[in-house]
């Protein structure tokens, strides 16, 4: 090493430590969850940063049973699934013909599609509500998938068009030639080469369902059907004593996004770097 | 040439196909987003009884907004999202900026850092709120640490203190969406050419003058589609108050945003417990629908303006 570059590393020391400082801001509190879930609640209490001296799995059992956690995760998961499939399915098939046919009515039909990306729908929740109550969609994970599926096809309307746009049209044109439906093209010629874009959708739709709790508050009121975030807002008052158990409630929820993140990380920083959205 | 000229015949069973491709999402769409925000304008318009429509109200229930004792909840949630939208803007975005051009310069470990800070990010609103509502506590986690830099002494009650609780929620949520300015910004520094940056370098100037003369000017689509966001997603701020302060935006309404208070006026948490005013929450989602679309094309538009065209 050379005089220089050790110059160039003093220089850099201070940057390197605001970037470690932030790194220190975001672990030491997702530390201190993964920890207390191990504790009894008296040692959350006494010994906040150490490791547990006795580790115990008390309060991811009290959470999965006492407090029927294993409910909230099905319910999850059936809406979260539900939501993305068919936002795929309707969104695929509404993008296709908009960016591929010839028609004179896909930009403006398109547009229609894209404001959806930035209507502020929680002010309609009011008649929401209401329609909710006329088709008997309340307190149902099935009305659930509906309200997210419709919030999340501007979004995936809009990705999934962009990269289908791009497509060079000889890819259909000789199966078209060969006599194939048009369904047919979509699902195997056009869906397989898009899939990048179709991953993206997929996990932001997921995410996003994921981490709702606005719409269940609105439309579940039986426990039987209430989601995970929707059960957590009630759990932080109804055991504000049992920390151990709260902490592991906490734990347990993020458990799918955290698996998820850290098989999907490059290909969520670069889904966000290029369109710039979760929420 | 004529060729050219002449229209191609329609094609009618491409647009029957095309119709049939569309109309599941644009059902589902029109039904459960489209439908029910339009009559929510619509119906603000008009007198309510409970969740009945009565007769037409004209400009009543706006009116009714502007006066006690909605007035100042009304003003009061107004201030408290602007406030939260300038503290967002440097708390999270300025720092954001800082932060990714920190990144930029180095060539090592910046992937694993971006993921690192973007972690918070996929996380739900209610576990990150859940979370700092348990470390802020009395004698929780972050009294413990700031008792040992001896910053303060006694009890921590920032969350029940009506001129702290807005700065911390705000600076909950710059924890939780801090990684989204650091990506898009090292996205869009990745984005302007090198030989910028080597010229500037020979020039003469130093780290911090490069990022304000050089990359600044060419991160404006970057700024731009921050800032919107930003403005979009405070100003429909609800999840974080509801879990750490309540939907009332504790203590004595100092946190309160506009759609808590939207949703006690729709959902019967305002005044007396299980009262709705559905004729007044109408009007209020009314007016946060246009500021919102507003504003946001005003933002955009004087965005467009701004950015540096490299021909």
């Amino acid at each position: 090493m050379t005089n220089l570059d050790i110059a160039l590393h003093v220089k850099r020391l201070p940057g390197w430590m605001v970037l470690a400082l932030w790194t220190l801001v975001v672990a030491l509190p997702l530390y201190i969850l993964i920890v207390s879930c191990f504790k009894s609640t008296a040692e959350i209490y006494g010994d906040k940063f150490g490791l547990p001296t006795q580790w115990t799995l008390d309060n991811f059992v009290n959470a999965w049973t006492k407090a029927q956690f294993a409910r909230y995760m099905v319910n999850s998961f059936l809406v979260t699934g539900g939501a993305v499939a068919l936002t795929i399915i309707v969104s695929a098939m509404a993008a296709f013909p908009l960016s591929r046919y010839p028609l004179g009515w896909s930009s403006p039909l398109l547009a229609f599609f894209l404001a959806g990306v930035m209507l502020p729908i929680r002010l309609a929740s009011v008649e929401m509500f209401t329609l909710m109550k006329h088709l008997d969609l309340l307190d149902s994970r099935l009305g659930l998938v509906f309200v997210y599926t419709a919030i999340r096809i501007p979004f995936a309307v809009f990705i999934l068009a962009n990269f289908m746009r791009v497509l060079p049209r000889e890819l259909e044109e000789a199966a078209r030639l060969d006599g194939a439906k048009e369904w047919r093209i979509l699902v195997s010629i056009i869906v397989p080469t898009i899939r990048p874009a179709i991953a993206i959708v997929a996990i932001f739709t997921a995410i996003a369902v994921w981490n709702d709790f606005f719409f269940p508050l609105i439309f579940i009121f039986d426990d039987a059907y209430k989601t995970v975030p929707l059960a957590i807002t009630t759990f932080v008052g109804q055991f504000r004593t049992d920390w151990g158990m709260v902490f592991a409630s906490l734990a347990i929820s993020m458990m799918p996004v955290l698996v998820m993140y850290l098989l999907l990380a490059r290909q969520i920083r670069e889904g966000v770097g290029a369109t710039g959205g979760l929420k | 040439m004529a060729s050219r000229l002449r229209r191609d015949p329609i094609d009618w069973p491409k647009h029957r196909a095309a119709v049939f491709f569309v109309l599941p999402a644009l059902v589902i769409y029109c039904l459960f987003v489209v439908y029910p925000l339009a009559t929510s304008l619509f119906g603000s318009f008009f007198e309510w009884r409970g969740l009945r429509m009565r007769g037409f109200a004209g400009l009543d229930n706006f009116a009714r907004l502007f006066v006690d004792p909605s007035w100042p909840r009304l003003s009061g949630a107004f201030l408290h999202n602007v406030f939260w939208f300038c503290g967002i803007m440097v708390l999270q975005n300025a720092l954001g900026l800082i932060f990714a051009y920190l990144l930029f310069l180095r060539s090592r470990g910046t992937a694993f850092l971006q993921s690192v800070f973007f972690f918070p990010a996929v996380l739900s609103p209610v576990i990150v709120g859940a979370l700092w509502r348990l470390l802020l506590t009395p004698d929780g986690v972050v009294e413990t640490v700031l008792h040992n830099l001896g910053l303060i002494q006694g009890r921590l009650t920032i969350l029940g203190n009506s001129s702290w609780a807005l700065w911390v929620l705000v600076a909950v949520d710059a924890w939780n969406w801090m990684g989204l300015p650091v990506l898009i910004f090292t996205a869009g520094l990745r984005q302007i050419q090198g030989e910028v940056f080597e010229a500037a370098r020979l020039d003469g100037a130093g780290a911090g003058r490069i990022l304000w003369s050089i990359a600044l000017p060419q991160l404006i689509p970057a700024i731009s589609s921050l800032t919107t966001l930003t403005f979009i997603n405070t100003f429909n701020q609800f999840d974080l108050v509801y879990v750490m302060q309540g939907v009332q935006g504790n203590p004595s309404y100092s946190t309160d945003t506009l759609v808590t208070y939207f949703y006690r006026l729709a959902f019967g948490a305002e005044g007396a417990v299980g009262i709705t005013d559905i004729g007044l929450a109408l009007a209020l989602g009314t007016l946060l629908f246009l500021l919102l679309t507003v504003v946001t094309i005003m933002l955009l538009r004087f965005f467009e303006k701004r950015t540096v065209r490299l021909s």
